[in-house]
């Protein structure tokens, strides 16, 4: 099985991403869909200690209502960067999440191509920051809304 | 899965696992998002200023936080035949290797709609030091048995 590589160095394109100045709240970010795989959704969730038999144990899985295998909600942590390209302006170092709120609807599941629409939705200046709010919704190869989210990220200066 | 929901009170505290983060666990973030911000991996770069702030050093990334706050709702929401609807999370204060933070909620309100009855809790993550490094707010539902 192939799989996606996807940059590590978040200084390599840097000077192709968006600035504070640049990011247009409304436009639309470049996304990339996802096929998520059971080895990633696995991989995360032992990194977060969440062992849940949702994830793991098909046979459980298939006896709940999921009737088979899902992700956690928090999946989108790692859709985020794996729907976005290298050059996203949510790479850029030093930037800083200052908060974030999700809505669920259904889970993911292994083997879901996962689509993103993404945007700036915000900017402004508080406390001397530079503040950038980005609006999320992803979406599932039946165009079933998974979740839908927004960040507040304060820009490197 | 049954519908236990009579289980759930307004005020009823749930607490989660401690989570200890290391610079290992930290890497594994990283390995697990696919976010490689240095904030997360580089303690030269983190010897800088961020405009007011100074970290000192490498932090745990927010969403490794929130991560563990959902951890923690599923934990016990699925065992109520419910799930998570909601999560919305402000960060407090930076979460260090060596740091042991601890998330809880407490059921403030719940409601009953078509199809499903819905609990709002207040969220928050504690270090080992008592300080607060995470707030919000969640909503679970427990779907109605029809």
């Amino acid at each position: 099985m192939t799989e996606t590589t996807f940059e590590t160095d978040f200084w390599k394109d840097n000077a192709l991403r968006k600035t504070w100045e640049q990011i247009i709240p409304g436009e639309p970010r470049k996304t990339i869909p996802y096929t998520l795989t059971l080895e990633a959704i696995q991989k995360y969730c032992r990194v977060i200690g969440d062992m849940h038999p949702l994830y793991f144990d098909e046979a459980y899985a298939r006896s709940t209502l999921y009737k088979g295998l899902i992700a956690p909600p928090a999946i989108h942590i790692l859709l985020m960067f794996s729907c976005t390209p290298a050059d996203d302006w949510m790479r850029s170092p030093g930037t800083v999440n200052a908060g974030q709120s999700w809505s669920y609807n259904i889970p993911a599941r292994p083997g879901d191509t996962i689509r993103l629409e993404a945007r700036a939705l915000d900017k402004f200046i508080k406390k001397d920051r530079l503040f950038v709010v980005h609006d999320n919704v992803f979406f599932n190869q039946h165009n079933q809304v998974i979740c839908s989210g927004r960040g507040w990220t304060i820009r490197p200066q | 899965m049954t519908n236990p929901s009579t289980a759930i009170t307004t005020g009823q505290k749930i607490t989660g696992e401690p989570f200890a983060p290391t610079r290992e666990t930290i890497r594994d973030f990283c390995e697990a998002s696919l976010d490689f911000n240095p904030l997360h991996l580089d303690d030269d770069y983190m010897k800088n200023s961020f405009g007011k702030t100074q970290f000192g050093g490498i932090i745990m990334h927010g969403m490794n936080n929130f991560g563990v706050i959902t951890r923690m709702l599923t934990d016990w929401v699925y065992a109520h035949g419910g799930m998570q609807r909601r999560l919305e999370t402000r960060w407090k204060a930076p979460v260090k290797p060596g740091d042991v933070i601890t998330p809880s909620a407490v059921v403030t309100s719940s409601r009953t709609t078509a199809g499903g009855q819905w609990f709002t809790l207040d969220v928050s993550v504690h270090n080992q030091r008592g300080e607060i490094v995470a707030a919000g707010e969640a909503m679970v539902e427990v779907p109605l048995a029809h």
